[in-house]
């Protein structure tokens, strides 16, 4: 891991990244500064005393939403000892508050200029990676209290206001102060950075009636004690788990984005700091890796991708009705329509993906009400999943992107344009479909067929689906199972083809339960055989396919999110000591992150690196990354809803010892799950009978 | 001209109960410049219409030559917004389950990528 160059502080998608004086200077090759709405309100920030930039001693950032930085005046030559200490106190809020202070460590008086230096491109997310230019005009304004920069297109207006509770003299590079410190006294001002959205009626600029615009650092510590209050309490005789599990909870906390349209709900968003945003994959798989521990995420993000359901056929966006959104984006090109995340639909596994989740939060929860409620789109995700979904009339689900400019052509999760790959390391041809997505699409009509019969009042639709379902299973055992080879294919591409693959998409199959019994003992031995296990986790590619790179994106990395669910299709098919062995390897590799999982790690040999090493994305935490450790413990703990209870049926890793989560929430009150390591974790998968430990 | 903008909201009135919006209930008013404004109450799903109620839960505004063309389908109500052409004030989720109200058709293939 290289040298840690910024630090960052955020709340929803609010976030500041400054290198650790605190100063901000983006360049194209440092995504520096102020962003929110996907939008960088500030790309320069500089703070010099006597013309001279600070030198750094040290920089705090133990929590999210506020930093401090230690610095001592610049000499411009080697160091010597300071007369003056500078503290800069960073907080997020509708923009930052910052407050910098000044003492004076000698015994007579001190003089100083000092002087923040600010300037705002306004430039999208997307811009920002991909370095395009404006196509509107900046301007700037000085008003009474402070310095506004501002940018317009047409209607399209954002500015960034600039104030100073000490007496500055303001131009419209930044802002002064003659500083005047007595001895041993000190000097201090607030800096306040306001983004100000054209967005919103009445004063354009005033976006003091929506939600968002609270001091956003009382809400979230407030709502990370509460949350902290709220969560089962875990024990376990392997200290490393305690310290895993507080990451993933704060991680998660910080993950939280809060859509407009809900009241207050947060969802999970996908990554800090380039992901804060709404992404129907990623809010959905951790909301349901989440679920025993914070149930109101799936809630919320079940509420929020159904109020963007899509209702049309639109090309650009991929839209379909009935299908669940993919990504929103909030910036200069998505309004414009140069790109098409207004929200954009490219995503095929997370409509049936969407109803999973319905009915696992009703299983948790009792929430008969939003099943109830959601229920209209439900159906219309059922319809999407016959009708748009299986694009041929094959039967099965496959995607290809009706927007061939700016849209995904993998619309599965592994998602990069080369994933899905024959053996012999050929692509394949769209429309694809994949295995995992029949998976889901099974479970998904067992679950809504459930649905159907308790709360919708249409034991017409629960026959009919439960019929379909079944028809699915036979049919797919029979079509993507690779008789020579013993496992799935990876998927059916458009020329009719077995992608022949062995990848970690077959992990998903046993999660989704459509494996067949007689196939599952085959299925576990890939999955846990040296082709596909790395000793920290399943590669999402086997070794020895033509595809395989252990440093590629989808093509050999280790990635914990698609671990947590192999762990739980692992556990559904009655192979615990390998659900197990899954978890402890991936809690294992979690330790040498500080208890931070990354996205992915790289798919070599453990035995060969001897510790993981990790895949360098842009973000860190990742959302499913982070909720993977909770997947993992559910796993490991066996925790099942049966009607109006918990079940508990631990398979726990011996190195773990005596492990116990306590008051655990749900349909039943609280219950507590606790049990004994007894599984030895380091067995070689020579022992493949499911069900006994 | 205007006439498009009153056959939208004439048409609203004379489906009375949309199912796209079974969940919904609350009242939006369209302020659209040159053109007037417009109540829309919606009461789980059963829509009515009307020029001169008190009260709404959310404020959109726009002129006349945006709504008209987002009426018939060729203007997504969301860039819109996005652009600045369209000012909320109030419930932005009341707003957001609104757009359902805009013809689905229309924009199939408008934009061919």
């Amino acid at each position: 891991m290289g040298e840690k160059t910024t630090v960052s502080v955020l709340e929803g998608n609010n976030f500041v990244v400054s290198d650790l004086r605190g100063d901000i200077d983006a360049s194209p090759t440092e995504a520096l500064g102020l962003f929110a709405w996907d939008t960088r309100f500030l790309s320069r920030w500089l703070l010099t005393v006597d013309g001279l930039r600070p030198n750094v001693l040290s920089t705090d950032d133990l929590d999210y939403f506020s930093v401090r930085f230690f610095l001592v005046p610049g000499t411009g030559t080697i160091y010597v000892d300071a007369d003056q200490s500078i503290i800069r106190k960073r907080e997020i809020g509708n923009g930052f508050h910052e407050d910098l202070t000044i003492l004076n460590h000698k015994d007579k008086a001190v003089d100083l200029k000092v002087r923040i230096e600010a300037a705002a491109d306004f430039a999208d997310l997307f811009e920002v990676k991909d370095k395009l230019t404006k196509k509107g005009e900046f301007y700037h304004r000085i008003e009474s209290d402070g310095l506004v920069l501002g940018y317009r297109r047409e209607k399209f207006v954002h500015e960034t206001l600039i104030t100073a509770s000490a007496k500055a003299d303001i131009d419209e590079h930044g802002l002064s102060f003659a500083v005047h410190i007595e001895p041993h006294g000190q000097w201090t001002t607030s800096l306040d950075v306001v983004i100000r959205l054209g967005w919103f009626a009445g004063n354009p600029q005033e976006t003091k009636n929506m939600q968002w615009d609270q001091r956003a650092t009382s809400n979230v510590k407030r709502s990370l004690e509460k949350l902290s209050k709220e969560v089962p309490r875990l024990s376990c005789e392997w200290p490393s788990l305690q310290v895993t599990y507080t990451r993933s909870l704060v991680d998660l906390a910080a993950l939280r984005f809060y859509p407009l349209t809900l009241s207050g709900q947060a969802i999970p968003a996908a990554g800090l700091p380039w992901f804060m945003t709404i992404f129907g994959r990623d809010s959905m798989i951790t909301s349901y890796q989440a679920l025993p521990f914070a149930s109101e995420l799936a809630i919320a993000s079940l509420e929020a991708l159904a109020q963007r359901q899509g209702t049309r056929i639109d090309d650009f966006r991929d839209e379909e009705p009935g299908k669940i959104m993919h990504e929103v984006r909030f910036g200069e090109m998505t309004a414009f329509e140069e790109r098409p995340h207004s929200p954009y639909y490219g995503a095929c596994d997370v409509t049936p993906f969407f109803l999973i989740l319905l009915d696992e939060v009703e299983r948790w929860t009792g929430n008969a009400e939003l099943v109830r409620q959601l229920e209209l789109e439900a159906r219309a995700a059922l319809t999407w999943i016959d009708k748009y979904g299986d694009r041929n009339g094959d039967g099965y689900v496959e995607y290809s992107r009706r927007n061939k400019e700016t849209g995904l052509e993998n619309q599965c999760w592994k998602d990069s344009w080369n994933s899905i790959l024959f053996a012999d390391g050929t692509n394949s041809r769209l429309p694809r479909a994949t295995c995992e997505i029949q998976g889901y699409v099974y479970d998904a009509k067992r679950r809504c067929a459930r649905l159907a019969r308790t709360f919708w009042n249409d034991p017409a639709l629960a026959e009919r689906l439960e019929k379909e379902a079944a028809e699915l299973k036979r049919r797919f055992n029979q079509d993507y199972w690779l008789e020579d080879r013993e496992f799935f294919a990876l998927a059916i591409d458009g020329d009719g083809r077995k992608v022949d693959s062995l990848t970690s998409n077959i992990g998903h199959l046993l999660w989704s339960g459509i494996v067949d019994e007689d196939k599952a003992e085959a299925v576990v031995r890939h999955l846990m055989g040296p082709r596909l296990y790395s000793g920290w986790g399943v590669r999402t590619m086997a070794e020895g396919e033509g595809g395989y790179n252990p440093i590629g994106y989808h093509v050999g990395t280790v990635w914990p999110h698609d671990n947590s669910f192999i762990a739980m299709g692992l556990r559904r098919y009655g192979y615990r000591e390998e659900a197990a062995r899954v978890a402890m390897h991936m809690l294992e590799a979690a330790t040498y992150f500080r208890g931070r999982l990354p996205e992915a790690f790289a798919g070599y040999r453990r035995d060969l690196t001897e510790f993981p090493v990790e895949y360098p994305t842009a973000c860190s935490p990742q959302a499913w990354a982070s909720g993977a450790p909770l997947l993992l413990l559910r796993a490991i703990l066996g925790l099942e809803p049966i009607g109006e209870n918990l079940l508990v049926d631990p398979a726990i890793p011996i190195e773990l010892g005596q492990l116990e989560l306590l008051d655990i929430p749900g349909r039943w009150g609280r219950i507590d799950a606790f049990g004994r390591g007894r599984v030895d974790t380091s067995a070689t998968g020579d022992r493949m009978q499911p069900g006994t430990v | 001209m205007s006439d498009t903008t009153q056959a939208f909201f004439e048409g609203l009135a004379k489906r009375g109960y949309e199912p796209l919006l079974h969940s919904v209930t609350g009242t939006i008013r369209w302020d659209i410049e040159d053109a007037g404004n417009w109540y829309v109450i919606v009461d789980k799903g059963s829509v009515t219409v009307s020029r001169d109620t008190a009260g709404a839960d959310c404020v959109a505004a726009c002129n006349r030559e945006d709504f008209e063309r987002m009426a018939v389908g060729k203007q997504n109500p969301v860039t819109l917004f996005m652009q600045g052409k369209m000012k909320f004030a109030g419930n932005p989720g009341l707003a957001q389950m609104f757009q359902r109200l805009f013809p689905d058709e229309s924009l199939s293939g408008a934009k061919q990528g």
